[in-house]
């Protein structure tokens, strides 16, 4: 479904992807792990428009957006791309990015109702039912700041699924959560993984990642040091630049 | 005493004028302003501090301009005009040397009774309501009020025909006074007299009414303009002394009669076009000029001025005031939330613009900027009238602070906020409208809040331009009536009942914006 060619990234003069392939398929769930600064963060924001790139294309579904080096780059047609490949994709983030001054409810029928012309009733009744079935029901007029880092990055979960991707990229959904809240989010996101959703996340959780996982990358300093199986990246991993990254993990 | 009184005013001025303890002091300030300036009445024999020192003190305002005392175009550090060779005659028959006090025109009686200076000399008529303050020497000119029209025009030759005109006035002059009195004329008023006849020029007024040299200076060399009818409505400037000064009036009215008798003023008048018949009657004795001071018409009975006979023009000022400044408001908040979204998110060259833009604007003075928008532009064939421009020229120039206001404010809001709503789909303009100003917004009312209430404040620069709005009604009245007591009181609790409703305001609507803040 996300095709990614020869990828060059830099950041001023300093660059972070040199050539970077990457296959996901439909209704795979791609773990990315690595230390940080490897450029977990920057591929998901280059795959979801949010960040340029200066070369190599990135393909979702026939959807095309080229480095801004690319001859055929056209500012129409990537504005046009970028819609298209946002409408598909849902993001999370680190952060949850909640709007602080919208409702839960507002939060999650604001993106529908205008950007897709959803009828506001629908959309609202849409987004009731997400909430119950992340068990937010009663939040539903609360406002961000009323609530808990758990159920804010589930309130963004459901705020990213409210527009109906046919993927969603996870940016650490629960780094910057207190431990004791870090099961109830990655619970929502093994409820969609069951549903079959096309899914990449970005991730320290490595039990997760072992468990939930089709595929595992391991970035390092903008380099895919080695990508496989779940089982073959953790139980037998090939390169030494992994082992020691998960040796240094796992303990 | 001084010393303490500019403490006092500094004290004043310290406090941020927009809370209740803060007006409290500043009333009480004024009260002990008020009555230590009784005793501060100079007490002392003037005429023999002058002889002592061998210094006469002359309080003028050059800004007044041609031909009483002004900047000399060829060595602008040198003050010129026939007032300047009367008081430097005067001096040399009392044997002393000048010492110049510039003072704004307005408050020259006050400074004088406040004792900055020995005389007042700058075409101060003689009125009946000065006389109450001050005492005047003989007369040492007759003037009269000339009516100039453009040379191009024929509809106006008399007095009469100004009725439903719009007219040129200098404030507080009999001329405005006589037109007022006339009921139907249109009367703009201008507190410097290059403006009045540079809007004559321009068609924005049909006539100029001012006293006669006055007339004559700027209408004799500009062939455009012709003064047309007799001189009407004859008067006399006299000098201006402290009440206690009677010894110094006697020295001066000898001196004056001197140089009436040696044909020495006659010289100086000759020199400057001002010698006339009627000045003839300079030689005429005091009597006359007692029955003629009667004569005049007064607006000011003996008992004190009852306050509700001014509010009427205060008020009309203050709709002024209001209406300006909501406009400007309106202008400012439009314009700068342009400029803020040009140089965050336009391309290269409308950051530049938009940079430009606040840093010319707050670089240079709002005075400025009102005298080129409205006396500036039809150089180039653009004529704004006064309102327009005067809402043009404040509300272009808070834009520039908006501008940096809203700009803060947006940088304010996180970029997770802008990431979030660009990837649930939003177009960068929705982003901006729904997520990023609704949060900016509450960020920037306290600022807003505090530039808007400066503003109102700052409209009252606009009376540079003929516009009568609050402060300068209040400055009007209270020169003509010497009342600046009372009417500073009153003026001060208008703006206060104007800028305090919008502080209330301000706090309740960002305690509105901000609700959705666990922390409130
Ligand atoms: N806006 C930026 N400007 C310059 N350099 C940047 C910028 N954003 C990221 N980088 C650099 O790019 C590299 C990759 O950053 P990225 O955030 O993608 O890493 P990450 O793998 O997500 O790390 P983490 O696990 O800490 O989130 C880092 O070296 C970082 O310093
Ligand atoms: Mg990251």
């Amino acid at each position: 479904m996300i095709e990614i060619c020869n990828l060059f990234k830099a950041y001023g003069r300093q660059s972070l992807f040199r050539g970077l392939h990457l296959t996901i398929e439909k209704g795979s769930v791609t773990a990315m792990i690595g230390p940080s600064g490897s450029g977990k963060s920057t591929l998901l924001r280059c795959m979801n428009g949010l960040e340029t790139f200066q070369g190599g294309c990135i393909s979702v579904d026939g959807q095309k957006l080229y480095g801004i080096n690319e001859r055929a780059y056209h500012k129409k047609q990537k504005s046009l791309a970028v819609k298209n490949i946002r409408r598909k994709m849902g993001m999370v983030f680190q952060q949850f990015n909640l709007f602080p001054h919208m409702t839960v409810l507002h939060n999650i029928t604001a993106a529908p109702v205008s950007v897709l012309g959803i009828d506001p009733s629908e959309a609202e009744s849409d987004a009731l039912s997400l909430l119950r079935k992340i068990h937010l029901g009663e939040k539903a007029q609360k406002y961000p700041g009323q609530l808990s880092g758990g159920e804010q990055q589930r309130v963004a979960i459901a705020r990213a699924l409210a527009m109906r991707p046919e993927a969603m990229l996870f940016d650490e959904p629960t780094s910057s959560l207190d431990p004791e809240m870090v099961e109830e989010v990655l619970l929502v996101v093994r409820g969609l993984v069951l549903e079959g959703m096309t899914t990449v996340i970005a991730t320290h959780e490595m039990g997760f990642a072992r468990d939930v996982s089709t595929q595992v990358v391991f970035l390092e300093k903008g380099e895919i040091v080695e990508q496989g199986s779940p089982k073959e990246i953790f139980f037998n991993p090939k390169n030494d630049r992994t082992k020691a990254f998960l040796s240094r993990f796992m303990k | 005493m001084r010393r303490f009184h500019d403490w006092l005013i500094f004290m004043a001025m310290q406090h941020n004028p927009f809370n209740i303890r803060s007006i409290v002091v500043l009333l009480v300030c004024l009260l002990v302003l008020y009555f230590s300036q009784i005793n501060a009445f100079a007490s002392r024999d003037t005429l023999e501090k002058i002889k002592n020192s061998g210094v006469i003190t002359w309080g003028f305002d050059a800004e007044g301009g041609a031909p009483y005392v002004y900047h000399d175009p060829a060595h602008p550090s040198k003050l010129i005009g026939f007032e300047v060779e009367l008081v430097e005659a005067i001096a040399r028959e009392l044997g002393v040397k000048v010492q110049y006090f510039q003072n704004a025109w307005d408050s020259v009686l006050l400074s004088l009774l406040r004792g900055d200076f020995d005389i007042a000399l700058n075409g101060i008529e003689i009125t009946p309501e000065r006389t109450q303050s001050v005492l005047f020497t003989r007369p040492y000119y007759v003037y009269a009020e000339q009516i100039v029209v453009r040379a191009s025009d024929n509809r106006i030759n008399h007095l009469e025909d100004l009725h439903g005109k719009k007219v040129g006035v200098l404030y507080n002059t009999v001329a405005k006074r006589m037109l007022e009195e006339m009921g139907d004329v249109v009367v703009s008023v201008y507190s410097g007299q290059v403006e009045p006849f540079k809007d004559l020029s321009l068609n924005r007024i049909d006539a100029v009414f001012v006293d006669l040299p006055i007339a004559a200076y700027y209408t004799l060399p500009n062939p455009q303009l012709r003064m047309v009818g007799n001189p009407v409505g004859e008067g006399y400037y006299g000098i201006a002394l402290r009440k206690e000064d009677s010894a110094l009036a006697e020295e001066l009215n000898k001196i004056i009669e001197k140089l009436l008798r040696t044909g020495e003023l006659k010289k100086i008048y000759r020199r400057w076009g001002l010698w006339n018949l009627s000045q003839e009657k300079l030689f005429l004795h005091e009597g006359l000029l007692q029955k003629y001071t009667e004569s005049l018409p007064s607006f000011s009975e003996k008992a004190p001025i009852a306050v509700t006979r001014f509010l009427p023009t205060l008020l009309k000022g203050t709709v002024v005031t209001i209406g300006i400044s909501l406009l400007s408001m309106i202008l400012a908040v439009v314009l700068g939330l342009i400029l803020a979204i040009m140089r965050l998110y336009g391309n290269a060259w409308m950051q530049k613009i938009s940079e430009a833009y606040v840093e010319i604007y707050r670089g240079t003075p709002l005075l400025i900027q009102l005298y080129i928008l409205y006396y500036g532009l039809p150089n180039v064939g653009i004529s704004l009238s006064a309102f327009a421009a005067a809402i043009l020229g404040l509300g272009m120039n808070y834009a520039a602070y908006e501008a940096e206001i809203y700009r803060a404010g947006i940088q304010a809001v996180p970029r997770g906020q802008t990431e979030a709503a660009l990837s649930l789909g939003m177009s960068g303009y929705m982003t901006l409208r729904r997520i990023i100003l609704p949060q900016a917004l509450h960020i920037t009312i306290p600022p807003m809040t505090n530039d808007f209430i400066a503003l109102f404040k700052d409209s009252s620069l606009v009376s540079v331009i003929a516009i009568t709005e609050l402060t300068k009604s209040y400055s009007m009245l209270a020169a003509a009536s010497m009342d600046f007591f009372k009417l500073g009181i009153i003026t001060a609790l208008l703006y206060f009942g104007m800028s305090y409703p919008l502080s209330l305001y301000a706090r309740r609507l960002e305690k509105r914006l901000r609700s959705y803040d666990r922390n409130l």
